[in-house]
């Protein structure tokens, strides 16, 4: 006695849309071996070059700044003598101040020393876009004043940073040397001062000439 | 022998690695800056911290490597744009028109410059537009073009191969707007008018 085969049944059909994803379980092909002198490098100098370049790295952003005065000072303490205001004309191509220094305005630029003295600095600042500010010779801008339309001259005095005022301001004054709203203390024995002043059009050249000529920076505390 | 073969081939390694990774990233972190250091808006980019006395070291490196003495970014930003709106690297072969909107209130400059940061030689003697000397559209818009040949408006002459436009805006508020991640609108749209 045979056993009888089953009786063939039929699936119905399912649609595709119904069935669950197809999953491909062959196995992925094997990854190509590294070259051979890949194989040489042992694991611990591959981590110590990753170290290595780490400090690599943040020893040379951090040495561009503190190595010494930004590229900008350097440029300019050439031009300027110390504590004298010199107002420089809109930049000309090939006598460029600075990269990217805009080239619609007028610059007074004071190269100041708090050595001996601190600086007193005069200056107008008549209109919006006009700026005071100053500069560590690192380029920090650890102080700006924007303009306004007004017709009075602003004043303030660049006095040293507060370790070495004391040391500095007559006594007479030395109640002062402590931050009031015409005092900064600059961070740096020495830095840039600069007024900006842009060209509304070749009308008011001589209008911004003039009123640059009235800006100052001399030593002492009364400009 | 192997040892020593070997012992080259990681030295070598190391030396790469270290100076190639460490130094050119450096390199790249401060030319070009990141997300760090620096804010996109379409094609112009600006350094969040710039002239900052609290700035990180990247844009100290920034700003002391490429001479540039920046006012702090609390109260003006410059932003620098090297593409188009579309992605194309500007050139002076092409003229483009600048458009400036909605910055109503605010100072803004807007300059052309060579890639390193010269002006372009031009007889017109000119190398800028500022909120005061540009001249406006009947609804407010100031349109510059930058073409080699002279235009009727605001006419910016460019030459020489590629260009970068570098606006300045001095606005408290939209200063602050960038320092705390918020959307800005407002920059002006660099379009491609043609190219010769």
């Amino acid at each position: 006695m045979t056993p009888s085969a089953p009786p063939a049944t039929t699936v119905p059909e399912t649609p595709w849309s119904l069935l669950p994803p197809q999953v491909d379980l062959t196995p992925s092909p094997p990854r190509p071996a590294p070259s051979g002198w890949l194989r040489k490098i042992h694991w611990r100098a591959a981590v110590g070059a990753l170290m290595l370049g780490g400090i690599l790295h943040v020893g040379a952003t951090l040495a561009v700044p503190l190595l010494g005065p930004g590229r900008a000072y350097q440029k300019l303490a050439d031009l300027l003598p110390a504590n004298t205001m010199v107002v420089m004309s809109p930049a000309q191509p090939g006598k460029e101040l600075l990269p990217f220094l805009l080239p619609d305005a007028y610059y007074g630029l004071c190269r100041y020393s708090l050595a001996n003295e601190p600086i007193s600095v005069k200056t107008p600042l008549s209109d919006v876009g006009w700026t005071l500010s100053l500069h560590t010779p690192q380029g920090e801008n650890f102080y700006v004043m924007p303009g306004q339309q007004r017709s009075s001259d602003i004043s303030l005095v660049i006095v040293p940073g507060a370790e070495r005022s004391s040391d500095l301001i007559p006594a007479a004054n030395r109640r002062a040397a402590v931050a009031t709203e015409d005092q900064i203390a600059s961070p740096s024995e020495e830095g840039l001062i600069i007024i900006r002043a842009p060209l509304k059009g070749v009308a008011w050249r001589a209008e911004i000439e003039t009123a640059l000529s009235r800006a100052k920076c001399t030593p002492g505390l009364t400009p | 022998m192997r040892f020593i073969g070997k012992l080259i081939i990681n030295l070598v390694a190391i030396a790469v690695l270290a100076v190639g990774g460490g130094l050119g990233s450096a390199w790249y972190m401060v030319e070009a800056g990141s997300r760090l250091t620096t804010r996109s808006f379409g094609p112009w980019t600006t350094w969040v911290a710039a002239g900052r006395p609290d700035a990180d070291p990247y844009t100290r490196a920034h700003a002391a490597r490429n001479a540039l003495l920046p006012i702090a970014s609390t109260l003006e930003l410059s932003y620098l744009a090297k593409t188009d709106a579309d992605g194309g690297q500007l050139q002076s072969v092409c003229d483009y028109s600048v458009t400036v909107e909605g910055m109503d209130g605010a100072w803004w400059s807007l300059a052309v410059f060579d890639r390193r940061g010269r002006l372009i030689p031009n007889a017109a003697d000119r190398y800028a537009f500022n909120s005061d000397s540009a001249m406006r559209e009947p609804d407010g818009r100031a349109v510059i073009v930058a073409a080699r040949d002279a235009r009727p408006g605001n006419w910016l002459p460019v030459g020489g191969g590629k260009i970068t436009f570098v606006l300045t805006v001095q606005d408290a508020r939209m200063a602050a707007a960038v320092q705390m991640g918020g959307a800005i609108k407002t920059l002006p749209t660099i379009r491609k008018l043609s190219c010769r």
